[in-house]
Formats: C-alpha cells, sequence, structure tokens
C-alpha cells in the first residue's frame, strides 16, 4: 500500500522529472533521492502515474516547449534548448509526432491566439467545462 | 434541474479513457472534439445509464493547482460507489491499481482510496447492510 509519506516523495520526484531546467538530472539519481532502486522506482511511478518518469519528462518538456511556442519571442532553435533538448532534429521530430504538428505550424496555429501577453490563450486553457468554469 | 454529470479532472484525456474503461470497467458514452481538447464521458454499467462522468482536461493551470494540491494531501477528488469493495479492490490489485488505502470501517461506510493514473486519488465506498 501507499502510504503518504512515499506518495510524497513520489510527487517530489515527479517535480524532479517536469523540471525543464537542462541539466536535468537522471532518473536514476531522481530514483536515489526518493530513496527507491531505480527498478522498483520506475515501476511504482508507473503504477500511481500511468506513464514511466522518462515519459513524464519528454511530457513536461513538450508541454514547456508548446507554452514558450505560443506565449514567447524565443526562435524555435531556442526553444529546444530551453526545454532541455540538444539537437533541434529530435525535437522537431518528437514534438511533431507527439503534438501532430510541427513546432513552427503550431507557432503559427495558436500565436495569434494569444489576448493577454505572456498569458496561453483560453483555446489552450479550457475554462468551459462543468467544474473549471 | 437535474444532476446528471460528475467530473474528474485529468492529465492526459486518452490515457484517462483506457484507465476508466480497461481497468476501472466502465464504459464510454460521449466522445465530441472540442478545439484541442474532447468531452469525453464515461459510464458505469452498473449505474444510471444517464448519469455520466466527465474526464475533463486539467490544461487549466488552475486545475492542475488544485488537482495536485489534493492529490499530496491525501484527499480523492470524487468518489465511487461498490456493491462489494473487498471484491473490487482485489480486482482492481489484480490490474496493478496503487491503493493508499486498504478498505477501511469508517462508521457508516467501508471506503478504500486508489490512485487513478491521471493525477487523481479516488475514493471506492460501500454503505453498511450491503
Amino acid at each position: 500500500m501507499l502510504h503518504q509519506e512515499l506518495l510524497i516523495r513520489l510527487c517530489r520526484a515527479r517535480d524532479l522529472l517536469r523540471d525543464t531546467e537542462d541539466p536535468a538530472l537522471s532518473v536514476r539519481r531522481v530514483a536515489a533521492r526518493t530513496n527507491m532502486s531505480v527498478h522498483h522506482f520506475i515501476r511504482l511511478y508507473k503504477a500511481v502515474f500511468g506513464e514511466t518518469p522518462h515519459q513524464c519528462r519528454v511530457g513536461a518538456r513538450l508541454e514547456r516547449a508548446k507554452y514558450l511556442l505560443t506565449v514567447s519571442d524565443l526562435s524555435i532553435t531556442d526553444v529546444c534548448m530551453a526545454v532541455g533538448f540538444s539537437s533541434l532534429g529530435s525535437f522537431s521530430h518528437l514534438f511533431s509526432s507527439r503534438v501532430g504538428l510541427s513546432p513552427s505550424a503550431y507557432r503559427r496555429k495558436f500565436r495569434p491566439l494569444v489576448r493577454v501577453p505572456g498569458r496561453l490563450p483560453p483555446e489552450l486553457a479550457p475554462g468551459c467545462f462543468s467544474l473549471m468554469s | 434541474m437535474k444532476i446528471k454529470l460528475n467530473s474528474i479532472l485529468v492529465d492526459d484525456q486518452e490515457k484517462a479513457l483506457r484507465f476508466y474503461t480497461n481497468v476501472l470497467g466502465f464504459e464510454k458514452g460521449k466522445d465530441i472534439p472540442v478545439g484541442e481538447f474532447r468531452w469525453i464521458t464515461v459510464v458505469s454499467p452498473e449505474g444510471h445509464p444517464d448519469v455520466e462522468l466527465v474526464l475533463e482536461p486539467n490544461a487549466n493551470p488552475a486545475a492542475k493547482t488544485y488537482q495536485q494540491a489534493l492529490f499530496e494531501q491525501g484527499i480523492p477528488l470524487t468518489a465511487f460507489e461498490a456493491t462489494d469493495i473487498h471484491a473490487e479492490c482485489r480486482r482492481l490489485k489484480e490490474r496493478g491499481v496503487q491503493f493508499t488505502m486498504e478498505p477501511t470501517g469508517a462508521g457508516p461506510v467501508t471506503i478504500a482510496v486508489f490512485a487513478d493514473t491521471c493525477g487523481n486519488l479516488i475514493q471506492l465506498y460501500q454503505p453498511a447492510g450491503e
């Protein structure tokens, strides 16, 4: 069973994995900070959060990239570097396959929708669903 | 006026649909594209067919903050009723679901809490006498 203390350690691990600063801690080091063996950490993390620590990290980086492409003036290369990818090619490939649009197409689609500078447009931060209205 | 919808925040709607159908055993109700997201509902085959659970994206930053704070405090976002909570918990554990509370007597109900793999804790409860 997951005790509260263990649940909180897993949440702290998730915070570390979502931190898009480079260089990021390796999954091995995040596991060590969580006081778990790597194998046990990956297995438990997946069971609780529905994705592996690595998938969580990649997902957080792509989310951050989507945000920067929409609200910042950074070039696509700078966005790629800012979210911790070292190769523009692998960033663009991964972004396109996960998001369904290339980084530049994503920017062209959502950048014009920004109404308040520095804030995501409502299309990307839904407020019309039942509880978050 | 009627109450027909309950709503739950999820970090990934596709992953949520898989968990709520394949693991929990609910059935897909509606699945309607809404811009970048989807209006997805699931229905319990054991419950009223017109009471639906909305799998709502947590893309709004306020939703993420709320969801994460509840999770870290061990507080379930919603609750589902079980007719045999012990059997239900065994079934879910066999499918790899992680519990933060084993079935526990709490006055007139027995409750248990599990992680839904989408950023939430969910309570199961069984009223006494069932």
